[in-house]
């Protein structure tokens, strides 16, 4: 009996996962988007290997160089070359979008399906939303720099407390649709316990949901981690991180435009691709989420 | 519609609390005692006693914050570190440059946006529609500082053709040269979501009866689509925009820092990076209630929009 209960609770996940990817292969846009994310994020995690310089070492006989040549993107103003910057940067910048897209959903997931579940909750929960709602992510980034000191642990604490009300109320939502289900009031009616009902029954249901939600905020979360980077309230140099590449390149901007916009360059592709990719992901679990 | 407005003003203020409460936290995080810096190096225990007692500072923290807000409501947010100048006066400089930065940016962006997100509603399926959403996908996906610098090194420098960097003056006062790069570099990344936005909206309402009764009059299509289809359209438009207000300030900060704007982003960045937390809090401030009163301003556009919403 519970296991056909079970079963209609976390009804469909085996389908709709075969019917994503078969959907996905067959949008040529969205293939090619995951592709070029694939291929980031291998470079990215296996930077030591894929990088061709030291990201570090410094070389004033070959400052600024153009891209081409040896330095298959140009040097920067200290003859770091860019490529194996832009690689490591890409790590950093990634690692950032990462954390903040896994942290605030978590905290968010959780804070609504509370609010759903348990009705005595949901007014303060989203009282609290309501209150980190007013701050959008650059000020939230910019108190906490001011507060803790730049730096990317402040970013970190800036794209999480961002993602947290959205999530937060995403997942409110999903979830009140869910409670309203029969499978609900079985679950109750056989006795299963809370913590099953919550996480059999409510959050395996919201699942999807939420993670389209997210796929669609990553690439605006590495947007706002790299503007916080390039205003200098994240990484310190000599740190190799995107953003904070591009505002260093800024200052050689007339007589070697490459040093700020390789990197630039590189923050565009990601993000276009985690756009993509997040609305092929959403047209095909979630329409309803299209806004 | 007055009640709308005030149960919306009710539920603000959470958050205007919420956003003091940060900023009195921010002063209190200056790393040295206020008290022993007054006092010199050489003071005694007793007169820095004498001194915290005289600033309040012993007080339990909520008192603090009591007396913090009415501080703020007399507009005395303290003295930059720095500078020596009142923080109020200050944000007054430079409150005007960055609400100017962010008109000039939206006559930019909400004309362009809403017409080339009919534009792909209208025509879709086609061509136009595929390359205005591409085109809008690209801008959403854009860093903000990477047009900047673009439009910095091309139309300001290669070009020499605008100014790039501060301010000349104000708009009645031959300051518009100055203002246009800035405005195009903020209103760019705002076009494509806009266009976004209302595409979708439009959609929706091209399906609806009274079009379909307005292409039966025989009213010309023009009409059918500017007069109806997309005057219903701007109620979730409105709202959508309002959503990018976000966008819009955190858009501004990085804006004045590239172009040297005078504006308040621009005094929080500096104040932060040169630990002015006097002056930082301050600035922060005036963003956040800039944000509140934005979204208050949209919420009222709103019941203005949507008669529907005003019984």
């Amino acid at each position: 009996m519970s296991t056909t209960m079970d079963a209609a609770a976390s009804g469909g996940s085996e389908m709709t996962r075969t019917a994503l990817w078969r959907r996905l292969s067959r949008d040529r846009v969205a293939a090619t988007a995951s592709v070029v994310l694939i291929v980031v994020v291998l470079a990215a995690v296996f930077a030591p290997w894929v990088a061709p310089f030291d990201p570090y070492a410094i070389n004033l006989l070959n400052v600024m160089a153009p891209p081409g040549g040896n330095n298959l993107l140009g040097t920067d103003s200290n003859g770091r070359d860019i490529l194996s910057r832009v690689i490591f940067g890409t790590r950093n910048t990634l690692m950032l979008g990462l954390v903040g897209v896994v942290f605030g959903g978590l905290i968010g997931g959780v804070m609504g399906i509370l609010a759903a579940f348990y009705k005595r909750l949901d007014g303060w929960i989203m009282r609290i939303v309501d209150v980190l709602l007013a701050f959008p992510a650059i000020l939230i980034g910019l108190a906490v720099a001011a507060i803790a000191g730049a730096g990317l642990g402040a970013v970190v604490i800036a794209l999480v407390l961002s993602t947290v009300p959205d999530v937060a109320r995403v997942t409110r939502g999903a979830a009140i649709g869910v409670m309203e289900q029969e499978f609900i009031e079985a679950g109750r009616a056989l006795g299963v316990s809370d913590f099953t009902l919550i996480w059999r029954y409510l959050t395996l249901n919201c699942i999807s949901t939420i993670f389209v939600f997210l796929s669609l905020r990553f690439g605006q979360i590495i947007l706002i981690g790299s503007a916080l980077s390039f205003l200098g309230m994240g990484a310190q140099p000599p740190t190799a991180e995107l953003g904070m590449m591009a505002a260093q390149g800024r200052d050689f901007l007339f007589m070697a435009p490459h040093i700020a916009t390789v990197p630039s360059m590189a923050i565009f592709a990601i993000v276009l691709c985690a756009n993509l990719l997040g609305d092929a992901v959403r047209d095909v679990l979630d329409p309803r989420l299209q806004q | 519609m007055g009640r709308q407005i005030v149960h919306r003003l009710v539920i603000s203020f959470p958050a205007l609390l919420g956003v003091l409460f940060l900023c009195f936290c921010l002063l209190q995080v200056v790393p040295a005692d206020p008290a022993m810096i007054i006092a010199g190096p050489d003071a005694k225990q007793e007169t820095i006693d004498a001194i915290r007692l005289e600033l309040g500072l012993d007080r339990p923290i909520l008192v603090q914050f009591f007396e913090y807000i009415l501080r703020v409501l007399q507009g005395d947010l303290g003295r930059s570190i720095i500078s020596n100048k009142a923080v109020s006066e200050e944000l007054l400089q430079t409150i005007g440059p960055t609400v100017e930065l962010m008109i000039g940016g939206l006559l930019i962006a909400i004309p362009l946006g809403i017409t080339l997100g009919t534009l792909a509603a209208v025509k879709r399926g086609t061509l136009t529609d595929r390359a205005i959403m591409g085109f809008s996908v690209a801008g959403v996906s854009m860093p903000i500082f990477f047009i900047g610098l673009v439009l910095i090194q091309y139309v300001g420098f290669k070009w020499n053709m605008l100014p790039f960097t501060g301010r000349t003056g104000p708009v009645w006062d031959g300051g518009l040269p100055s203002l246009i790069l800035p405005c195009l570099t903020l209103g760019s990344v705002l076009i494509g979501p806009i266009a976004r936005l209302t595409r979708t909206a439009v959609l929706e309402v091209l399906g609806a009866d009274f079009v379909r009764t307005a292409r039966a009059k025989g009213l010309r299509e023009y009409h059918v689509i500017v007069g109806h289809a997309l005057r219903n359209a701007m109620i979730p438009v409105v709202t959508l925009i309002g959503l990018q207000a976000a966008f819009l300030l955190g858009g501004a900060v990085v804006t004045e820092t590239m172009f040297s704007w005078p504006g308040v982003g621009r005094l929080a960045v500096g104040a932060i990076i040169s630990a002015d937390f006097p002056t930082a809090q301050g600035a922060i401030m005036i963003l956040a209630l800039a944000f509140l009163s934005i979204n208050l301003i949209v919420d009222v556009l709103y019941v203005y929009l949507d008669p529907r919403m005003q019984r």
